[in-house]
């Protein structure tokens, strides 16, 4: 029963409530006022912040751009940041395939499906760092049931916590155990509300099951997983909780995110106005990868253009 | 759209009972006989992470206060890092506070926050003057920031006045006694006293057999190491023996390398020897004059690089352990050696332990030479060159400039101080409270009976090795020199993660250095090269 | 989908099913386990209560015993409630101007764009100017402050959810209350609310969720009376090593009301999650 909405509003229609000018401002307004006073005069705030360098009752002084400057050569900040875009590009490439790979395989009318579904959103609502938390007691490396489990399979335990690479797989595998339940349900429905005599027309003319998929399957759902993509993308560099919660950014910056490394330049060691500067970067880096998405995707949400 | 299906909603359901039924019928034990269960495989292994705390209680000292209290209806909030009601240093606080209470007629609050949380948590109370917190059980490495800031008292009037416990600090030993103190005011009332010792394990260096190996192997004979290098071989012997009787290898050493687990505290105490020596007793972190690091010396790089070459000696999982997990490795007999607090050696005397009157103690090796960073040159020394430590965080109790209950704040902590309390605190493992006053110590040191760590469970040549130890650490000639100036937290931050990129091979122990220099160079740049030095100038009692 | 399937493919599909709930679900019952476990049971390799090990409830009752952690619960469910009611109340309004107004300047594209871009913006960056802004209002260390701010992070996902719900909703029953002398606040109220209702409450609970599980703000800005349940549980690993006993009742206390709440709106969580691109 699921759809992609694409009905475009009709023009007419709209123009039916045209006049009503000042009432529609009312509807709008208290949005509008919200986020520009709790979302837009934070953000020029910390415009604001990164000009100086400032530590409480301490230092507070006016650089410029000097904030800005730095970010070019901070070594950690840099490593911050491909350590970023290793998780987000390993999270979502496993997550897409698994994800999508589970829907096309259960794509059909099966008994338990609602059951299924409530399983698969477990995951998505569970408090990040609760579990990070309990990560650490799952790949726990003296006799954590992973370790047991992979060595009852005659596989020599994994250093998860204490190995720089290993760590970083721990954090990437939590983060794919709690987002692939995502990719799966939003593909099911769509693969779900995809148009059935197409199918049968294909299988009237002697379509392979391998062809229908390559050529009624795969084009109309591209759309959808790059609205999936998109979407996790955008959460995905976002991510905080689970490093800071299993590893602290550890074993040395192994696992310290862009967001982790922010924070604590903002919390551990005071430096307000560059852990602001910082924010901005991370910000341009991902409006430019969304907005370069984005010119595909907007069809998606049927608001007139 | 389909009607959602009841299944979601019964599990739901189902789920919410079982909680809120656990949560209301706290009394309901499931009836089942005890049956006599066969002991599990792999239980012993984490005997040792719930040692039993043990009855021991201190003396009440504080009478109730009746109708007659000074501190009636006051609240005093107390930020400590986390640990729990049976925990190391949070653990007393939750044990005195019906005393506190009675005698006082104020409440006890108590904050548990994760160690890396806490002191910005209270940074950040003190600098925005919203006094939510009284007391912090804090480390002795803030208390640059926290007096350079002016955000905490002195109890200097307080500390004759006879409406509050009586306690000594002139019984406090020089080195730890000189971390209560600052600019010549007092300010940390006595409580923790940390120093790393090492730990070894006396069955096993004493055992025939090991001694003819360990000989045959390198030409020695088996014995307290007394340098780094003798250290390293001894763990080297024991790693991958099994020394436990449980018929697995078990590991040379262990140690705590978490990042944000006070890993950069067995930098230090390691480091100090190869640095610090007769002719330079006070130069490690800047250089006075130009207040340019000195992490990256030879002499700090040599210690660097040892250090992570003894690490192959200890579990490879040490790498993510807190204090916690590497004194459990210990305590279940699976390492031969290691370096660290006062906690272990009590812990070790506990319910659950393996290696109770095995637990050797002493001052942490030596080296033979070390670097002389005035010169510029190696220096050879006659005999060993042994360096003792007031390294780790001595937890005690400051009092914020911002609280409304200041006095009953310091009758809190005169409490805990008075010798009494004190004297069981620093016999009992789990409170987190190591020794460090003559008091504590046996005759000729100090004024300890032995009868009172017998009855508290000691065995005892432990408890004679681990008080000579802690009395020979904390009176040595030459001293660790504990860094105390505004923004020690975010260089000790910086060392902490580089030292853990280090251990694991992300960097070579040179490209750490250079890097945590670096660090501290931007740490200092943004507080003010000149009064920074100046601060480290006198806080080193040099001349200007 | 249409062919029915081998019996191969059917039993390597119910062999996946099994996979993938198992996957999901041991986690969960992991952190369950140790919860009832005794200390000394941790790593003994048992797995089912009773036949294996006697379980007991001591380390629900010692942990709901402290009082600061039966603040954070109280903390975390009037944050959440809070948080989601406030961004129920002001997108609804919002959304049914976007399903139902035209705008020119800006346009509704535009608007709706510009409400999405919310998610976009780096949390991280606004940990420093909240902090200041909510140290000058004298709001540090207080729900009010954390329910304003994940009323404004949930902000988009009322607004985009509520107007593809209305623009569902068939017109022709408000333009006959027009007709009738309705009011444009009238025509949204009584009769287009109630039909969007149910999708309301999903809305709101998925908010509440949200809210429930957020970290980066309730760690940066709270201190003592505050402080909710995602900063407690960072307790349970201290100083003397990881508790798993404390790690398992904690993290169920937090991971099961956010849970519950979902599984009682997924029928909209896919929408939901989406932004209501793709109906579930």
């Amino acid at each position: 029963m699921a759809t992609i909405a694409t009905t475009q509003i009709p023009q007419k229609r709209i123009g039916l409530v045209e006049h009503r000018d000042r009432a529609k401002r009312f509807f709008l307004l208290p949005a509008v006022v919200w986020v520009l006073a709790f979302s837009i005069f934070p953000l020029l705030y910390a415009l604001y912040n990164s000009l100086f360098s400032f530590r409480f009752g301490r230092i507070n002084e006016f650089v410029g751009l000097q904030n800005f400057g730095r970010l070019l050569t901070d070594a950690n900040l840099h490593s911050g940041l491909r350590t970023t875009l290793i998780f987000v590009a390993s999270t979502i490439v496993v997550q897409m395939i698994l994800g999508f790979g589970l829907a096309l395989l259960l794509n059909q009318e099966m008994r338990g499906r609602n059951v299924l579904r409530a399983i698969m959103i477990l995951p998505l609502f569970a408090t990040p760092v609760a579990i990070g938390y309990l990560g650490i007691t799952i790949f726990y490396e003296q006799n954590g049931p992973l370790n047991v489990l992979l060595r009852a399979l005659g596989i020599e335990p994994v250093p998860w916590l204490s190995n720089p690479f290993w760590a970083l797989v721990a954090v990437i595998l939590v983060d794919i155990w709690q987002w692939t339940p995502f990719v799966f349900l939003v593909s099911l429905a769509a693969l779900q509300a995809l148009p059935i005599d197409l199918y049968e027309a294909a299988e009237v003319d002697g379509a392979s099951r391998f062809a229908s998929f390559r050529y009624i399957t795969l084009p109309l759902m591209t759309p959808t997983l790059f609205l999936i993509l998109l979407l996790r993308l955008v959460e995905a560099f976002k991510v905080f909780d689970i490093p800071t919660s299993l590893t602290l950014g550890g074993p040395g910056r192994a696992t310290e995110v862009y967001s982790l490394f922010t924070y604590r330049t903002a919390m551990r060691f005071f430096d307000h106005g560059y852990a602001a500067a910082q924010g901005f970067l991370l910000l341009v880096i991902v409006s430019v990868i969304v907005t370069l998405l984005f010119r595909r995707i907007g069809r998606l949400y049927d608001v007139e253009s | 759209m389909r009607q959602a299906k009841p299944q979601s909603l019964v599990i739901a359901l189902a789920t919410v009972t079982v909680i809120t039924a656990c949560a209301v019928q706290p009394g309901q034990q499931p009836v089942a006989p005890a049956q006599p269960t066969p002991t599990p495989l792999g239980q012993e292994e984490n005997v040792a992470q719930t040692v039993k705390a043990g009855e021991l209680k201190p003396p009440v000292v504080a009478q109730p206060c009746g109708d007659n209290c000074p501190y009636k209806d006051q609240t005093v909030t107390v930020i400590v890092n986390a640990a729990g009601e049976k925990g190391p240093i949070s653990g007393p606080l939750y044990e005195i506070r019906e005393e506190f209470e009675q005698a006082t007629g104020a409440k006890l609050n108590i904050v548990e926050v994760p160690f890396a949380e806490h002191f910005p948590k209270l940074l950040t109370d003190f600098t925005t003057g919203s006094g939510q917190y009284d007391i912090s059980i804090a480390g002795a490495w803030w208390l640059g920031d926290l007096v350079g800031g002016d955000y905490i008292l002195s109890y200097d009037q307080w500390y004759t006045d006879p409406r509050f416990p009586k306690w000594d600090i002139e019984d406090v030993q020089p080195g730890p006694r000189s971390l209560l103190e600052y600019g010549g005011k007092k300010y940390m009332v006595a409580n923790d006293h940390d120093g790393q010792v090492m730990y070894y394990r006396r069955d096993l260096l004493e055992d025939p057999n090991h001694k003819a190996a360990f000989k045959e192997k390198y030409g020695y004979d088996l014995k307290v190491p007394e340098t780094w290098k003798e250290f390293r071989d001894v763990a080297e012997y024991f790693n991958g023996k099994d020394l436990n009787g449980d018929g697995k290898p078990d590991n040379g050493l262990t140690m705590h390398l978490k990042v944000g687990g006070q890993g950069m505290f067995h930098f230090m105490s390691f480091a100090a020897p190869f640095v610090i020596g007769p002719e330079n007793t006070k130069l490690f972190w800047f250089d006075p004059q130009t207040m340019k690091p000195l992490m990256d010396s030879p002499g700090h790089l040599r210690a660097l690089e040892t250090l992570v070459d003894l690490i192959q000696f200890g579990p490879e999982a040490m790498m993510g352990w807190s204090l916690g997990e590497a004194w459990d490795h210990f305590l279940r007999g699976e390492a031969a050696l290691t370096f660290t607090w006062g906690d272990l050696g009590a812990l070790a005397q506990q319910e659950g332990s393996k290696v109770k009157g095995k637990t050797g103690a002493a001052l942490l090796p030596g080296t033979t030479e070390y670097y002389n960073l005035k010169t510029g040159q190696w220096v050879k020394v006659d005999g060993v060159n042994r360096v003792g430590n007031t390294t780790g965080g001595s937890w005690a109790g400051v009092i914020s400039k911002f609280s409304k209950a200041p006095e009953a704040a310091y009758y809190l902590l005169a409490l805990m101080a008075s010798k009494p309390k004190s004297l069981i605190y620093a016999a009992r493992g789990w409170d987190g409270v190591d020794p460090g006053r003559f008091s504590h110590y046996l005759p000729p040191a100090g004024t300890a009976k032995i009868e009172d760590y017998l009855a508290a469970g000691w065995d005892e040549k432990d408890i004679r090795d681990y008080t000579q130890a802690y009395f020979d650490n904390f009176s040595a000639k030459l001293q660790f020199p504990y860094l105390r100036i505004p923004g020690t937290f975010e260089y000790w931050t910086a060392l902490d993660i580089h030292l853990s990129e280090a251990a694991t091979k992300q960097k070579t122990p040179e490209e750490a250095l250079k890097a945590t220099v670096a660090d501290f160079e931007a740490i200092t740049d943004r507080l003010g090269r000149e009064k920074q030095r100046e601060i480290y100038v006198t806080s080193l009692g040099l001349d200007q | 989908m249409l062919r029915k399937l081998s019996p191969t493919a059917q039993v390597l599909t119910v062999g996946l099913l099994i996979v993938a709930v198992a996957w999901v679900i041991l986690p969960f019952y992991w952190a369950f386990l140790n919860s009832v476990k005794k200390p000394a049971d941790t790593f003994a390799n048992t797995f089912i209560p009773f036949l294996q090990f006697q379980p007991t409830l001591e380390h629900w009752v010692g942990e709901l015993a402290i009082p600061e952690t039966r603040q954070a619960l109280l903390n975390s469910t009037m944050i959440a409630i809070g948080a989601a009611t406030i961004s129920i109340l002001i997108g609804t309004p919002a959304a049914y101007a976007l399903a139902r107004f035209r705008f020119h300047r800006p346009s509704n594209r535009f608007l709706t764009t510009w409400f999405l871009s919310q998610r976009i913006l780096p949390p991280v960056l606004f940990v420093v100017p909240f902090f200041l802004i909510m140290r000058e209002l004298r709001l540090l260390d207080s729900i009010l402050a954390l329910v304003l701010l994940n009323a404004t992070f949930t902000l988009p996902f009322s607004v985009i959810i509520l107007s593809q719900m209305f623009r569902e909703l068939p017109r022709e029953l408000e333009e006959a209350a027009y007709v009738d002398g309705a009011t444009t606040f009238q025509a949204f109220s009584r009769v287009a609310l109630p039909l969007v209702l149910p999708g309301l409450v999903a809305a709101w609970i998925i908010c509440m969720a949200f809210s429930w599980n957020e970290f980066l703000f309730a760690l940066s800005l709270t201190t003592k009376t505050a402080i909710p349940m995602p900063v407690i549980i960072a307790g349970a690993e201290h100083t003397r090593g990881v508790q798993f006993w404390y790690v398992g009742v904690r993290t169920l206390l937090t991971l099961l009301p956010p849970t519950i709440l979902a599984l009682l709106a997924q029928r909209y969580i896919v929408r939901g999650l989406t932004f209501g691109a793709v109906k579930g």
